[in-house]
Parts: structure tokens; C-alpha cells; sequence
């Protein structure tokens, strides 16, 4: 309750505050709320399967948003940046579809 | 990018998620936290319900306030006004840059075009108040050649005394000639303006100029340089020796201001129109 309560609140001060995205951030801003969203499904999906334990979350959490910034700021560099962040974005789609499709199960049993 | 699924003893669901429904009882039994008697719907009801104040709730609470805001950001941004540039590709963004630069170039052009309108403009209107008073000077000179207006000026009086009563028209007319040839710029007698279309004609005993008769002694008022009047009219064999062999008597004084006022009233053409050429 406390963490959707979390999430509730992230939004709202993030839509009140509307702060300016620093230019260096802007490009890995998108990629990383992707991963980040990906990690909160996994551990939803955790959570349902009774197995979800905080600290592999975090980890998990922390380590995809860092690896999806890094992937696509080596994309920049290699001069393949678009190529690659929509090639992380399929990818972290498709894995964020697999788990939602577990957590329908645990949810709707079906 | 690890997450949940990669702790140990996952692995197979990982890669298999779709035959997870085939064999809970195994899964839930490989894994150490689970509850055995709960099923996933009531786990997700019991972290709902009620709330608890835990180390877990409370980090992950923290990590998705960031993805929360993250989130928000990002639409924010995105949803700027610029986002319609935001979305588009490379080509589209160079071909719209090439657009707005041949609009520029347009607008430049045409810009300079309105300026260039503008100062001629500017400069007709000043040559327009120039004409305007330069027809306005040559209106003034027109006007004294044509008898409409006075003038003044230095210039010659020439009184011609006929006690015999034997000057005619044509003497007059050749003095008023001589008087022109010399460079005089109005003239009038006995109050009467001379001008372009004036007739002399004789009439009984004396004169009539453009209808008006006029009667001796005859007093030219001349305006015009006086050094050039008087030795017209005094030439020898000229007009005043002429006048002199008809028993007439001339008198010729120079003066430093010489007063027409007889005037003539303008006579509006009945067909000739001026032309703008």
C-alpha cells in the first residue's frame, strides 16, 4: 500500500513540480522510466508468485534503469542511438508484456 | 538487467512463462518465502490491505516515487509544444529546417522589395512637393506674361505726347514690339495690360487697345532691364525718332521701380485643355 502510495505521489509531484530535464539526462530519461517500469512489473509479478524479497528488487530496479541509460549512451557514442534505444525498448517491452501476462494469471486465473 | 525472475530456482519460469499455469504447486514449493496456502490473489490483497509499515514497502515505495516522477517528467516534457519536432525523423527535421530557410529567404526578398517601394515612395513625394512648387513659381511667371497678376520691377516710363493727333495704332504696336524685342517682361498703357493676344486697332481721333480706347498722351509703363529699353526705343531710324518725324513728343525715364497693376483677367479656353504631357 505504502509503495503504490509511492508511486501516486512520484506522479503528482512530478506533474506539480514540472521541473526542466537537464539536457545530458533527457535522452536516457525515457529509456530508464521504460526499464524502471520493467522491474516494477517483475516485482509485481514476484509479489504475486509470494517470492519478493526487497533487496533483489532494488537491485534489479537500480541495475536496469542504469544498464538501459548505459546501453542507449553507448548507442549515442557508436552513432546508433535510435537503433539501439528502440531496440531496448522491444526488448523491455516484450518482457514487461510476459510478466503482466503472469500477473493476469495470478489475478484473473486465467 | 536482472530482476526478480533471475533469483536462483526461477530460472525456468524465466524462459517458460507461459507454462507456468501447468505446475504451480512446483514453483510455489521451490520457493522459500512463499505462503503455501495463498494463492497470488490473495497475497496481492494482503500487501494492500492493511497497510504495513515495513523496510520493503518503504524502498520500494522510494523506487517507484522515482518512477513515478521520472514518468511524469517525461510526459511533461514530451507533451510540450514542441512535440510535434520532437517525434520527427532526421530527414523530415532537415527537410522542415530547408523549408523555413526558403521562407526566410521569401520574406527577406519581399521585405526588401517593400523597403526599396517605400523609399521611392518617399522620394516621388518629395519630388511631387518640388513640382508643386515649381508650378507654383512658373504659375507666377506665367501669370505676369499673361496680364493675371501685378508686378513690379525696374524699368522704363515712355510718355508719348500727340497734341497733332498723328499717332496711329501700328506706331504704337511698334513700339510695343521693340519694347518686347528689348526683353520687356510686362507692360501696360494707360491702364491697360499688354499681353500676348492684345490687338491695337485706331479708332476716330485716337486708339483702342483690345477694345478699351485709350487717348494721348500715351504712357507706357514697361518693366525690364533698363539699360536694354531705352536704346531700343532710342536707336536711330527706331521708334522714337519714328514718332518724332509724326510731330509726336517721347519722353523715355528710367526707373528703379516700375509699378503694373492693370490686370487681365484669365480667360478659360473653350477647348484646349492642359495635358499632363
Amino acid at each position: 500500500m505504502i509503495a503504490v502510495l509511492g508511486l501516486v505521489v512520484g506522479v503528482v509531484a512530478g506533474l506539480l513540480v514540472r521541473p526542466e530535464v537537464p539536457a545530458v539526462v533527457e535522452p536516457y530519461l525515457p529509456i530508464a522510466v521504460v526499464a524502471a517500469l520493467d522491474a516494477v512489473f517483475g516485482g509485481l509479478r514476484a509479489m504475486l508468485d509470494g517470492i519478493f524479497d526487497d533487496k533483489v528488487f532494488v537491485v534489479s530496479f537500480l541495475s536496469n534503469v542504469v544498464v538501459a541509460a548505459l546501453i542507449v549512451f553507448l548507442g549515442d557514442k557508436l552513432g546508433v542511438g535510435a537503433q539501439l534505444s528502440t531496440g531496448v525498448v522491444v526488448v523491455l517491452g516484450i518482457r514487461i508484456f510476459s510478466n503482466a501476462a503472469a500477473i493476469r494469471r495470478h489475478v484473473f486465473r486465467a | 538487467m536482472s530482476d526478480e525472475e533471475e533469483t536462483p530456482g526461477n530460472r525456468l519460469r524465466k524462459e517458460l512463462p507461459d507454462e507456468r499455469p501447468a505446475a504451480p504447486p512446483a514453483e510455489e514449493a521451490a520457493v522459500p518465502e512463499a505462503e503455501p496456502g495463498l494463492t497470488g490473489r490473495q497475497r496481492l490483497v494482503q500487501g494492500l490491505w492493511p497497510p504495513r509499515v515495513t523496510r520493503a514497502q518503504l524502498i520500494v515505495a522510494v523506487l517507484l516515487f522515482g518512477l513515478g516522477f521520472g514518468l511524469a517528467v517525461q510526459v511533461a516534457s514530451n507533451s510540450d509544444s514542441d512535440s510535434a519536432l520532437r517525434g520527427a525523423r532526421q530527414e523530415d527535421l532537415v527537410r522542415i529546417l530547408d523549408e523555413l530557410d526558403d521562407r526566410t529567404q521569401r520574406l527577406e526578398d519581399e521585405k526588401q522589395g517593400l523597403e526599396k517601394q517605400r523609399d521611392e515612395l518617399e522620394n516621388s513625394s518629395d519630388q511631387a512637393e518640388e513640382a508643386r512648387k515649381q508650378t507654383v513659381e512658373k504659375e507666377r511667371q506665367l501669370g505676369i506674361l499673361a496680364g493675371t497678376v501685378a508686378a513690379q520691377g525696374p524699368g522704363i516710363t515712355m510718355t508719348i505726347e500727340d497734341t497733332k493727333g498723328t499717332v496711329e495704332a501700328d506706331m504704337l504696336l511698334d513700339a510695343i514690339q521693340e519694347l518686347r524685342a528689348a526683353g520687356a517682361e510686362a507692360i501696360q498703357v494707360n491702364g491697360v495690360r499688354v499681353v500676348a493676344g492684345t490687338y491695337l486697332t485706331d479708332s476716330d481721333k485716337s486708339v483702342s487697345v483690345d477694345g478699351n480706347k485709350i487717348t494721348a498722351p500715351y504712357r507706357f509703363k514697361v518693366i525690364g532691364n533698363p539699360q536694354d529699353l531705352e536704346p531700343a526705343l532710342n536707336i536711330p531710324g527706331g521708334v522714337v525718332q519714328t514718332l518724332e518725324k509724326e510731330q509726336a513728343t517721347v519722353t523715355v525715364e528710367r526707373s528703379d521701380k516700375i509699378v503694373v497693376d492693370a490686370l487681365r483677367a484669365a480667360k478659360r479656353p473653350d477647348y484646349a485643355r492642359s495635358s499632363s504631357q
